[in-house]
C-alpha cells in the first residue's frame, strides 16, 4: 500500500509524445480512474508505472522514493491486463502462485487459494486458463494481481473483454475486493461509466496530457474543458458553437465561446427556444429526441418511455440558465457564468 | 395431396442423397488407396527382400505372391469400411480380414522368411566373412559404430540447431535492433541457394580449421543448413505468443530469463519439437557432407554404411541391402509417428510468422 506520485512524467516514442508532462497524486488506499480515448496515452502512463516502459523524463515516486530506474519484478506492482495475460500452461492455482515463487513465502499454496477464494474462483483451481470463460479468467488475473500483496494495483481495461451484465457484475466485484484489501488501485478504460462508478477520483486524459481531475460529478457538472464536457455523458452534450446566428438567441456573456448544455437538462416547455423533432429513439425508460432548431441540431431526452412526437412536429425547449456550461475561446469552462435564451 | 407429394419428394431425395454421399466417399477412398500403393510398395519391397531374400539375386517373387494376398484384403477393408456404418462391424471386419491375410500369408511366403540378412547386426565382421580378410583392409566397421555415429551427428547438430534457432527466434521476434528486416529477408535469400553448390568452399573451410575427417565437420555443417529457416519458423511461433504474458510474468517478479525460461518456452514447446525433429532426421539421413568431409574412411555414419553395402563390387547381397535399409529407416520412421501432431502445428505456426 502506497502513497504514489507522477512528476513531470513524459514518454516519447520515435518524436510522438505519448505523454506529456504529467504531475498526479494517488493516495494510499485510494481507487483512480484514469479515463480517456484510446491513443491518450493512459495505458503507456500504468506501464510506466508498473515498469514495462522506462519514462522518456520526469520522474515516478512510490512514498516519496524515486522508482524510475527500478525493475519492474522489484516495484510489487500487480496488473490485471485487458487479455488477462494468464498463464496457458499453468492451471489456476498455479497461476495464482507465479509472483510468490520469486518470494520468500511460507505458505504459497495457502496463500493462494486464500486468494482464489475472495475472488471465488476456489472450485477451479485444477483448471486450466482455457477451459474457464472470461469472467472467471478476469477473478483468475485479479488474484494473481492481488497475491503478493502489491504496493499499487494497475488494472489495463480490465472489464472491456466481458459481455454487459457480466461487466456490472465484476465492477462491483473489483470495487468491493479492493475495499477488502484497501489496496491502492488504478483503473485505465476509456469507459466512462466504468471510470465514475468504481472510482473515487477520475483523472480524463486526452493527447498524452491530464485534461481534468476530480470526483465523477465533478468531470460532468463542471468540465474544466470542452473535451471533457464532450468526454464524459451519455448520449453526449450538446456544445454550441457562438455564432452570430445563435448570439442572436442566447443571451450569453462576450467571453463565452461555446455553451454545453446537457441533454436531461432540456425539456419540452410551453414557451422557450421552437424546434422541430428530426429523430426520436426510444431508449427505454427514456426517449431521446434529435430536434433542429436556430442554435443547430439539439439533443434532449425526455423522462417516457412512449414517445409523443414524431419527426416534424414543432414544439419549445427550455432550461435553467444554472445548468449550462460556457467555455471561452481556449476551450476552458468559464466559472459562475451561464446562459440564457435571450 | 401436395402435402402426401411433397413427404414422398423429401423421401427421394434424402435416400438419393444418402446413396450420393456413399458413392463418393467409397471413390475418395479408392482413390486414396491407389495413390498410396505407389509410395508403400517401395517400402514394403524393401521390407520382403529382407525378410525373404537368399544370398545372391533379388527374389520378387515373393513380393508378389504377398502382394496377391495383401492388396485384396486392403481393398476388401475398403468395402467393409464404406459398407458398415458401426465401429463394430468396422472393428469385426478388419479382424477378421487380417486373420485371414496372416494365415494367407503363411501359406504362400511362410517358409521363404528367415532372419539371416540381419546377421550383420550381431556379426561385426560382415565384410570378412563374405569375402575373406584381406579385402576390406579392415576398415569396415559394425553396423554399431555407424549408428552410434549417425546418432551423434543428428543429436548433437539437432541440439544445436534448437538452441541457436531458440534464441535467434525470440531475438527476432521481441527486439527491435538496426537491420532486424534486412536479416529477416537474409534468412529467406540463403534458402535459396541450394547448400551443395557450396561443397567446395565448406570443404576448405572445414580443412583450414581442422575439423576434416571428424564428426564436428558435418554437424556444424548440417546446423547452419537448416539454420536460417528454423530462425524463421521459431520466430513465427514467438510472433504468436503475447506481449501481455510476458509483461505480466515481469510484474509478478520474474526476470526477462524467468519469464522466457517459465512462460514463453512452454508456449513454443510445438515449434521446438518440430524442429528437433526435422532437424535429428537432416542428420540422421545425411549423405552429402559426411562423404565430402571424409578424406578415406576416418568415420562411418549409416549413410556411408549403406552405400558401402549397396556398392560391393564383388557381387550385390541385396538381402542384406534391404536389411541395412529397413535398420536404418526404423529411427525416423518413429520420430515422425510419435511426433506427427507437432509437425503439423509447423505449418500453422510458419505461416503466423
Amino acid at each position: 500500500m502506497a502513497n504514489v506520485e507522477l512528476q513531470n512524467l513524459t514518454k516519447v516514442w520515435d518524436q510522438v509524445t505519448a505523454v506529456d508532462n504529467i504531475n498526479l497524486e494517488i493516495r494510499d488506499g485510494e481507487f483512480l480512474a484514469v479515463l480517456g480515448p484510446s491513443g491518450c496515452g493512459k495505458s503507456t502512463t500504468l506501464f510506466m508505472l508498473a515498469g514495462v516502459y522506462l519514462p522518456s523524463g520526469g520522474d515516478i515516486l512510490f512514498d516519496g522514493a524515486r522508482v524510475n530506474d527500478v525493475e519492474a519484478r522489484s516495484r510489487n506492482v500487480g496488473i490485471v491486463f485487458q487479455s488477462y495475460a494468464l498463464y496457458p500452461n499453468m492451471n489456476v492455482l498455479q497461476n495464482i502462485m507465479f509472483p510468490l515463487r520469486f518470494q520468500e513465502t511460507r505458505d504459497a499454496a495457502g496463500q493462494a487459494r486464500e486468494m482464489a477464494e475472495l475472488v471465488q474462483v476456489g472450485e477451479l483451481l485444477e483448471r486450466r486458463p482455457s477451459q474457464l470463460s472470461g469472467g472467471q479468467q478476469q477473478r483468475v488475473a485479479l488474484a494473481r494481481a492481488l497475491v503478493k500483496q502489491p504496493n499499487l494495483l494497475l488494472l489495463d481495461e480490465p472489464l472491456s473483454n466481458l459481455d454487459a451484465t457480466l461487466r456490472l457484475t465484476m465492477r462491483a466485484e473489483i470495487r468491493r475486493i479492493t475495499r477488502e484489501l484497501a489496496v491502492t488501485t488504478i483503473l485505465v478504460t476509456h469507459d466512462q461509466l466504468e471510470a465514475t462508478t468504481m472510482a473515487d477520483r477520475v483523472v480524463c486524459m486526452n493527447v498524452g496530457r491530464i485534461e481534468q481531475t476530480g470526483t465523477a460529478e465533478d468531470l460532468y457538472l463542471r468540465p474544466d474543458t470542452l473535451f471533457v464536457a464532450g468526454f464524459i455523458g451519455s448520449p453526449p452534450i450538446n456544445l454550441i458553437r457562438l455564432q452570430s446566428r445563435q448570439r442572436a438567441v442566447l443571451d450569453v456573456p462576450d467571453a463565452a465561446e461555446t455553451v454545453g448544455i446537457r441533454p436531461e437538462m432540456l425539456r419540452s416547455a410551453e414557451t422557450g427556444l421552437p424546434v422541430t423533432v428530426a429523430t426520436v429513439e426510444p431508449m427505454g425508460r427514456e426517449t431521446l429526441v434529435t430536434a433542429d432548431s436556430n442554435l443547430g441540431p439539439l439533443r434532449f431526452l425526455e423522462a417516457t418511455s412512449r414517445p409523443k412526437w414524431s419527426a416534424g412536429d414543432r414544439l419549445h425547449v427550455s432550461f435553467q440558465p444554472q445548468d449550462t456550461i460556457v467555455f471561452d475561446g481556449a476551450g476552458q469552462r468559464v466559472p459562475d457564468l451561464h446562459a440564457a435564451i435571450g | 395431396m401436395a402435402v402426401a407429394k411433397t413427404q414422398a419428394d423429401w423421401e427421394l431425395l434424402a435416400r438419393r442423397s444418402r446413396r450420393d454421399r456413399r458413392i463418393k466417399h467409397g471413390l475418395l477412398i479408392a482413390f486414396l488407396t491407389l495413390v498410396t500403393i505407389p509410395v508403400i510398395v517401395p517400402f514394403f519391397w524393401v521390407f520382403v527382400i529382407s525378410i525373404s531374400a537368399r544370398t545372391g539375386g533379388v527374389e520378387s517373387d515373393v513380393l508378389w505372391r504377398a502382394c496377391a494376398i495383401l492388396v485384396p484384403a486392403v481393398f476388401a477393408y475398403g468395402v467393409a469400411h464404406t459398407a458398415f456404418r458401426s465401429v463394430r462391424q468396422r472393428i469385426y471386419a478388419a479382424v477378421i480380414l487380417v486373420l485371414l491375410a496372416v494365415v494367407g500369408l503363411a501359406i504362400t511366403v511362410g517358409d521363404d522368411l528367415h532372419l539371416y540378412n540381419y546377421r550383420f547386426m550381431v556379426n561385426p565382421n560382415l565384410v570378412e566373412e563374405l569375402r575373406g580378410a584381406a579385402t576390406a583392409g579392415g576398415q569396415f566397421p559394425w553396423v554399431w559404430v555407424a549408428f552410434v555415429n549417425s546418432l551423434i551427428v543428428a543429436a548433437t547438430s539437432m541440439a544445436l540447431k534448437v538452441t541457436v534457432a531458440t534464441l535467434a527466434g525470440y531475438y527476432l521476434s521481441r527486439f527491435a535492433f538496426r537491420g532486424r528486416s534486412q536479416f529477416l529477408q537474409g534468412l529467406l535469400i540463403l534458402e535459396v541457394f541450394h547448400p551443395w553448390m557450396l561443397t567446395i568452399p565448406i570443404f576448405l573451410v572445414i580443412f583450414w580449421i581442422g575439423l576434416l575427417n571428424t564428426l564436428a565437420g558435418p554437424i556444424l555443417v548440417l546446423t547452419a543448413i537448416d539454420l536460417p529457416f528454423f530462425i524463421f519458423i521459431m520466430k513465427g511461433f514467438f510472433d504468436a505468443v503475447p506481449w501481455d504474458i510476458e509483461m505480466s510474468a515481469m510484474t509478478d517478479g520474474a526476470s526477462r530469463r524467468q519469464a522466457f525460461r517459465m512462460v514463453v518456452l512452454p508456449q513454443v514447446r510445438g515449434g521446438i519439437i518440430a524442429i528437433a525433429v526435422l532437424g535429428f532426421i537432416k542428420g540422421w539421413e545425411e549423405y552429402v557432407f559426411v562423404t565430402a568431409l571424409r578424406t578415406g574412411n576416418s568415420y562411418w555414419v549409416m549413410s556411408t554404411y549403406l552405400y558401402y553395402v549397396a556398392e560391393d563390387v564383388m557381387g550385390v547381397d541385396y538381402g542384406v541391402v534391404a536389411a541395412v535399409s529397413v535398420i536404418y529407416i526404423i529411427p525416423s520412421l518413429a520420430l515422425y509417428l510419435f511426433c506427427q501432431k507437432f509437425l503439423t502445428q509447423l505449418t500453422l505456426g510458419g505461416v503466423k510468422g
